[in-house]
């Protein structure tokens, strides 16, 4: 006799049921849908942004979707897209296509860069050293100089132990992020660890859990611990602008919470949240915040933090070939 | 421009049954599991042990990476180890399943690659019938997976793990037919779902949180027919062309899909396999 619980295998696969996804048409209509869509279910700072600016995202969809109609080429799409994303006032939006990339660069670009190549060229000279993604040199007034230009570039223990060991006998350091635009969180809390001398609270993260505004995870809190190899106890002038976004921002946020740090230059640009990336149906990809971070008092970071000394670049100095948010601090550091 | 394609949605109702239904029969196979292992091992008779290789199309969606489903080709290979006691009613069949498949979403601007290991071992019962021509065998697989799927294009989340254990219903039946004088015998094999263990970070939980940081928020998760409907089956001719060889030709269809965490995944494969059957007589 055939057994019965043969009988029941052999009922067809397909009473058990597919596991699909809505998909959109490639058309004007259907990527607006779908990029809409992908932001409404994902995106992680609604809530924050109604109450900073009055953000609203269904209004965004009634306001943007009349213009995505048929018809629209898709350079006019694009426009669309790319306007519609700037509502969120998010320099981690993006959009991504073969022949251009839709941003919101406001954060940065409506303020003054207070950063000049010509003048970093003049404290730097030529004979400053390279270790990893670090540029450094021990300045007239023994105070130690580091340039670090984007978290993206990799910097190694050893290149650490090798620049710390340089500075060693200097009376403080300055550590200059202006223009890094963030890269990799794993090399800003690499770094960070050279200066922590106790596991520290620096602040908290969490994570959409659904597809609503308000579905996160509770706040996890977020530690340093001290790196156990060469550390810094000295005095440390952290120099920051507009243009300090992202991982960066991060890096500002961790270094705020050791003593011994400062921070001077103007107040960084935000971007708090951990991108992702989706795709539309015509390709183009689209990034945006989805994990929000907080500072150690569970504050939003997102549009920056504030510096210890608000410096700017005079012109006077300028023209003398001074850095001015350098030479202040090296009063500081001196002081 | 794409034609719209309506969605399919999950058949809740009619997995709910099916997993009712496979209730008693887990029973009825796991504790003569535990019966049979002394005597399987002490002295097997023969192992068949199978190579295949396959190509066919792949098709994925993972909504974590993005939500647009992308298709593809792709290549398998398939180990298939059988223990074969004779006068005896049960058996245990091994499987190695490698997948490695290229994929594009419909613009054709974007690329995801797929990569899979799957362990599938067997435990059978079986019933020769029809003077010893039909073969039927059922019983439980116990099955584990390790994967990847990786979006060359993207700078963020790019690539999604994945990671599983479950254990299959299963069900395979064989028949022995001459056809000018030459011995055929077709072979189906069917694994079903039923319930099991698997990776999946949570909603917009990034890898940074899960791995640098160490937090959990439901990456393991329980899973069952309804949440994880996987389906695989292999239908095969074989010839055989010696007393030890046996060219065989096939189908294997293996549909990986799940919902969990509020995000959904689905890689399914459809493989033509050759490949040959060598019988090691002890």
């Amino acid at each position: 006799m055939i057994p019965l619980s043969f009988l029941i295998c052999l009922l067809p696969p397909c009473i058990v049921g597919c596991i699909d996804d809505e998909q959109y048409p490639d058309s004007p209509q259907g990527n607006f849908e779908a990029l809409w869509k992908i932001i409404d279910e994902h995106y992680c700072f609604f809530d924050y942004k109604q109450h900073e600016y009055g953000l609203d995202w269904l209004e965004v969809y009634n306001k943007y979707n009349v213009r995505a109609r048929e018809g629209v080429n898709k350079q006019q799409l694009f426009e669309i897209f790319t306007d519609m994303l700037a509502e969120l006032r998010d320099g981690h939006v993006n959009l991504y296509s073969a022949f251009d990339n839709g941003r919101y660069w406001r954060w940065h670009e409506d303020y003054p860069t207070n950063f000049s190549d010509t003048l970093l060229r003049r404290y730097l000279g030529t004979d400053y050293r390279i270790a990893g993604a670090l540029r450094y040199r021990i300045l007239d007034d023994n105070i130690g100089y580091v340039y670090y230009n984007s978290f993206s570039s990799g910097i190694g223990e050893s290149n650490l132990d090798e620049v710390f060991k340089y500075l060693a006998f200097c009376n403080g350091l300055i550590l200059d992020i202006r223009g890094n635009g963030g890269g990799a969180l794993t090399n800003a809390e690499k770094l960070a660890a050279r200066f922590c001398q106790e596991k520290t609270l620096v602040g908290y993260i969490q994570h959409k859990t659904g597809k609503r505004h308000n579905e996160f995870s509770p706040m996890e809190p977020q530690y340093i611990e001290p790196s156990s190899r060469l550390r810094w106890h000295k005095g440390v002038a952290l120099l920051t602008n507009r243009e300090v976004f992202s991982a960066a921002n991060d890096f500002v946020k961790i270094m705020k919470c050791f003593p011994q740090v400062k921070i001077v230059g103007d107040r960084t640009g935000g971007g708090s949240g951990l991108p992702f990336t989706n795709t539309l149906p015509n390709g183009w990809t689209v990034r945006f915040s989805a994990c929000p971070t907080y500072d150690r008092d569970k504050q939003q970071i997102e549009f920056g933090i504030a510096p210890d000394y608000a410096v700017g670049l005079s012109n006077e100095d300028f023209i003398r070939g001074k850095d001015s948010i350098i030479e202040f601090a090296r009063e500081l550091l001196v002081e | 421009m794409m034609k719209y394609s309506h969605p399919i949605h999950l058949k809740e109702l009619s997995v709910r049954r099916l997993s009712w239904a496979f209730l008693p029969m887990m029973w009825f196979c796991l504790p003569i599991v535990a019966q049979e292992q002394v005597s399987l091992s002490s002295s097997p008779d023969a192992m068949t042990s199978t190579s295949l290789i396959g190509i066919g199309t792949t098709r994925i969606l993972d909504t974590y990476i993005t939500p647009e489903q992308f298709s593809g080709t792709g290549f398998s290979y398939l180990n298939i180890r059988e223990r074969v006691k004779d006068n005896r009613r049960w058996n245990t069949i091994t499987e190695h399943e490698l997948d490695l498949s290229s994929t594009d979403d419909r613009s054709g601007n974007i690329t995801m690659l797929e990569g899979s290991y799957n362990l599938y071992w067997g435990y059978y019962r079986k019933w020769n019938l029809l003077a010893d021509r039909l073969h039927l065998q059922t019983g439980g697989v116990l099955n584990a997976c390790l994967g990847f799927l990786y979006d060359m294009t993207a700078s963020n989340n790019p690539a999604q793990a994945r990671a599983a254990v479950n254990f299959m219903p299963s069900a395979i039946t064989t028949y022995d037919l001459t056809l000018w004088q030459q011995r055929f015998v077709i072979r189906y094999e069917l694994n079903l779902p039923l319930m099991g263990m698997m990776f999946s970070p949570n909603y917009g939980q990034s890898y940074y949180e899960i791995f640098s940081l160490g937090n959990y928020d439901h990456n393991i998760v329980p899973t069952t027919c309804v949440c994880a409907p996987n389906i695989r089956q292999q239908i095969t001719l074989d010839w055989q062309a010696s007393k030890r060889w046996t060219v065989r030709v096939g189908y294997l269809g293996n549909y990986q899909q799940t919902a969990v965490n509020n995000l959904k995944q689905h890689v399914y494969t459809h493989r033509l396999l050759i490949g040959v059957v060598r019988r090691l007589v002890r």
